[in-house]
């Protein structure tokens, strides 16, 4: 039994915490505890999507549901987890956008959590900085911990944004996309890589900024 | 405060719903698999698989598995594409353990595993590997000595990066 992928969820809950910490501003009551109740919605509904396009139907193998790192769909776990988060807010996109910076480091904290399974290492490289496996002598990109720190800087960005309708949402999902799909190239995979789903997250990121921006009306900031 | 009793009082009856409604799907739901194109596993012994692990020219991925594991379940269809992948560079060996023929057998044609499983019912393999539980996947160089064990079940970017460390190995 091995609980790596607890201690890097635990690291991500950790970056969320410490992101409502540093950006508080009209957050809801509870705001980590629905940020990880959404990502974990989230995690079940990619599960459950990924299950059936591999050809394992889950009404039928119901317990194999429970092995996320059998495979995850990102997309729809991004859907399930903001469609979630909506739900607990009763559809107030105003919390979306105040929790959009801690959620984008919560993010980062999950791909930090790397070194908790061995596992930021991707494509082989002679650069400095570039570390290899126990077993190994071959060195390699530490391309998570590239992603964490692209993510880091995207809530700080984020973080500086006016409030506005989807602004700060539409932002953090564009810059998350876009630093993950920058990162990918280097991740190594046999099922193929994710590019198609982060572009299609950076063009819908876009889009939901520019339908806040035509909104034109700033949301004041509330703390509850 | 009311309000958040209120909505996490209404997520938990959701998802107990969801979890209701599942269950007595599964509990209806029936899947039959026809095993009559799969042979019976071979029987292996310890000093059999080492020397044949000696006797290959190229790495090998070990995975351990079984039918009743469901982690196994949920890395078979990557580890069948992994050797569709690269079959012709690494070997690919399956090890069922603590498992019947016929269960064995059942989950091999579920999952259309192509490549050669052997059946140890004692563990006496992975025991001898110091591998710990079920599913594990064991990375071998050429010659047969063990690079790297991964106990638990093991995703895309793992199994990717062992079999790049193999490859570059070869190279």
């Amino acid at each position: 039994m091995e609980f790596t992928l607890l201690w890097a969820a635990l690291t991500g809950v950790v970056f969320a915490w410490g992101g409502t910490r540093l950006w508080p501003e009209g957050l809801p009551d509870h705001a980590t505890d629905r940020m990880v109740g959404a990502a974990a919605a989230g995690l079940f509904i990619g599960r459950l999507v990924a299950m059936t396009l591999q050809g394992t139907n889950p009404l039928i193998h119901p317990g194999d549901i429970l092995v996320i790192r059998g495979g995850v769909h990102t997309a729809a776990a991004t859907v399930g987890a903001l469609g979630t988060y909506l739900w607990t807010v009763k559809g107030q996109v105003r919390f979306l956008d105040a929790t959009t910076a801690a959620a984008v480091l919560g993010l980062a904290g999950w791909h930090a959590g790397c070194v908790w399974r061995n596992m930021c290492l991707g494509a082989a490289s002679d650069l400095p900085w570039t570390w290899s496996l126990p077993f190994s002598t071959i060195t390699r990109h530490p391309v998570e911990i590239y992603a964490a720190l692209g993510l880091i800087a995207a809530a700080f960005i984020v973080a500086r944004l006016p409030v506005r309708v989807f602004l700060r949402a539409g932002a953090g999902l564009a810059l998350a996309s876009f630093v993950l799909l920058l990162t990918e190239p280097l991740r190594l995979t046999i099922q193929g890589g994710l590019e198609a789903w982060y572009i299609a997250g950076v063009v819908t990121g876009i889009v939901v900024m520019a339908l806040g921006g035509r909104a034109g009306r700033s949301v004041p900031i509330q703390t509850t | 405060m009311a309000g958040v009793d209120d909505t996490i009082s209404q997520v938990i009856k959701h998802i107990a719903r969801i979890v209701v409604v599942v269950l007595m799907a599964s509990a209806c739901a029936g899947e039959e698999v026809d095993t009559s194109g799969v042979a019976d596993l071979e029987p292996v012994t310890v000093e059999v698989f080492a020397s044949k692990l000696e006797s290959l020219g190229r790495p090998a991925i070990v995975n351990v598995w079984a039918s009743w594991c469901i982690p196994c379940r949920s890395e078979a269809p990557l580890l069948t594409a992994a050797h569709l992948a690269y079959g012709g560079e690494i070997e690919f060996i399956g090890v069922n353990v603590r498992d019947s023929q016929v269960h064995a057998k059942g989950f091999i044609a579920e999952f259309g595993v192509e490549f050669d499983s052997y059946f140890d019912s004692g563990r006496s393999i992975p025991n001898h590997y110091a591998g710990i539980g079920t599913p594990i996947t064991f990375f071998f160089a050429p010659g047969g000595e063990l690079l790297s064990t991964h106990n638990g079940v093991i995703d895309d970017h793992a199994l990717a990066l062992g079999i790049d460390e193999l490859l570059r190995l070869e190279s």
